[in-house]
């Protein structure tokens, strides 16, 4: 069978080798979300039950030559599979994307943000098709990992190959667009949970008295200290080292996180342009901004970190530049869009409300982060 | 869960895309214009595929669509197709 895997593709994409993309999923799905890559590639919809229908009429309207090697994707790998061996079965030059569009959601690449030295590790691990960050931060043998995904395993591998034990799980605010590995990672580890009373306080956690600063060998990391509310009550940032700005889903490279998810949109908004006008504008123009999210494939840099300058993050994101409450709030207003209807399932499954099986939580997480407030979806 | 009266009853559970869509043509093409098909099947995606798959072709209409639980707790949806002449 000629199949890859989505790490094969994206690293493919990176490379900008000659492939194109054939989705075959339904239209609505292909228009929500589909594969994307820094560079331009060729892109075609044709849906898998076309193929059913009429297989020789929907082989000759492909917009590829035979010679185009063709990835073929559709939701969880299996219509991929039956349209790649038609083509394949024609000539064409087909490859299947195993796992689908949920293998690719459930992809992280990890990067260092600085070389690593025995005073400071710090990891950003990106999980690339819903555009999610999250991060370990380590100094001596101890370490804290921020926003964990569903994913915990990689987490424990990644510090147990650099010898680091994990003291410490944070969630900078309770999340709607994933669902927290926090719970689990918080388990297997023994480490204390931290999340802000703010949030916390709708849930049945068990979360951690919260201290503001954690001593992490060599290092102070401001951990719950930072209160940021707007996109939740209870968001938090995590200041490490005096340098780095761990900003949770309260402020992004290209924009600043949706404060309308919680039904209070006035309020909470008042809350942000308070944090953004207020802590934000204290901290340094050096200072590196470590997000939750990217929406646009822009947000990420040359060497693949989603990171930006504070000063440069001054110059470029328009909610930071806007001076009034009130035109701040219109901002917002004007930028809203419905969240997506699982949101609200996700907060619950987030707080300790209700469980979710693992299949429940993979369907729950279908489709990129939308907790930017931007119109355009990416 | 007989709230359908469908000449004919697919049962797709468990089965993942394309089967669903391949099985209900296969049924659906061996009936008379007019006779309906129910199919019940468990995967969430097959809604969407559903709705595009009967706009795309002209012997499936999209009767209704539901969504019930299963005995052993399992979201099953329905999808009730009418063959065209």
């Amino acid at each position: 069978m000629f199949e890859l895997s989505p790490a094969e593709l994206k690293a493919r994409l990176d490379r900008q080798e000659a492939i194109a993309l054939l989705d075959v999923r339904n239209a609505e799905e292909f228009e929500a979300w589909r594969i994307e890559s820094k560079h331009d590639f060729p892109v075609a919809h044709v849906a898998y039950f076309d193929f059913i229908e009429d297989p020789e009429a929907a082989i000759a309207a492909l917009p590829f030559s035979q010679e185009q090697e063709v990835v073929v994707v559709c939701a969880k790998g299996g219509s991929s599979e039956f349209v790649a061996n038609l083509m394949n079965e024609a000539g064409y030059n087909a490859l299947n994307m195993t796992g689908g569009m949920q293998a690719w959601g459930d992809l992280y690449e990890v990067r260092e943000v600085v070389p690593s030295s025995a005073r400071l590790t710090l990891l950003q691990f990106n999980r690339v098709g819903k555009g999610c960050l999250s991060y370990l931060i380590a100094s001596g043998k101890e370490a804290i990992v921020v926003d964990p995904g569903r994913h915990v395993a990689q987490y424990v591998e990644e510090a147990k190959r650099r010898g680091l034990s994990i003291a410490h799980v944070v969630d900078t605010h309770v999340h709607a667009d994933h669902v927290s590995g926090a719970p689990e990672l918080v388990e297997l580890t023994g480490a204390p949970y931290h999340l802000h009373e703010g949030d916390a306080s709708f849930g049945k956690l068990n979360v951690a008295s919260g201290e503001g600063q954690i001593r992490l060998g060599e290092l102070v990391v401001d951990v719950l200290q930072e209160h940021t509310p707007g996109h939740t009550p209870g968001s938090t940032s995590l200041v490490v080292d005096g340098r780095f700005f761990i900003s949770g889903d309260t402020l992004f490279v290209k924009s600043v996180g949706r404060p309308d998810l919680g039904g209070h949109a006035v309020e909470w908004a008042h809350d942000l342009y308070r944090t953004l006008s207020e802590k934000i504008r204290r901290l340094s123009d050096d200072t590196t901004v470590l997000p939750g999210h990217f929406a646009s494939l822009d947000e990420i840099r040359e060497d693949g970190v989603v990171a930006g300058v504070l000063g440069e993050i001054r110059k470029s994101n328009p909610a930071l530049a806007i001076e009034d409450a009130g035109a701040f709030v219109a901002f917002i207003q004007e930028n809203m869009r419905p969240q997506p209807e699982l949101y609200g399932e996700i907060r619950r499954v987030n707080l300790g409300l209700v469980s979710a099986c693992e299949d429940q939580r993979t369907a729950l997480e279908i489709g990129k982060n939308e907790c930017a407030a931007s119109k355009a979806l990416a | 869960m007989q709230n359908h009266d469908a000449t004919k009853t697919l049962d797709v559970k468990g089965l993942k895309c394309p089967m669903p869509i391949v099985k209900a043509k296969k049924e659906l093409d061996a009936m008379a214009p007019g006779e309906t098909l129910a199919v019940l099947a468990t995967d969430r995606g097959s809604v969407l595929d559903f709705q595009g798959w009967a706009k795309t072709n002209k012997t499936a209409r999209l009767v209704e669509q539901q969504t019930v639980t299963s005995d052993d707790g399992r979201e099953v949806y329905v999808h009730v197709i009418e063959r065209q002449g």
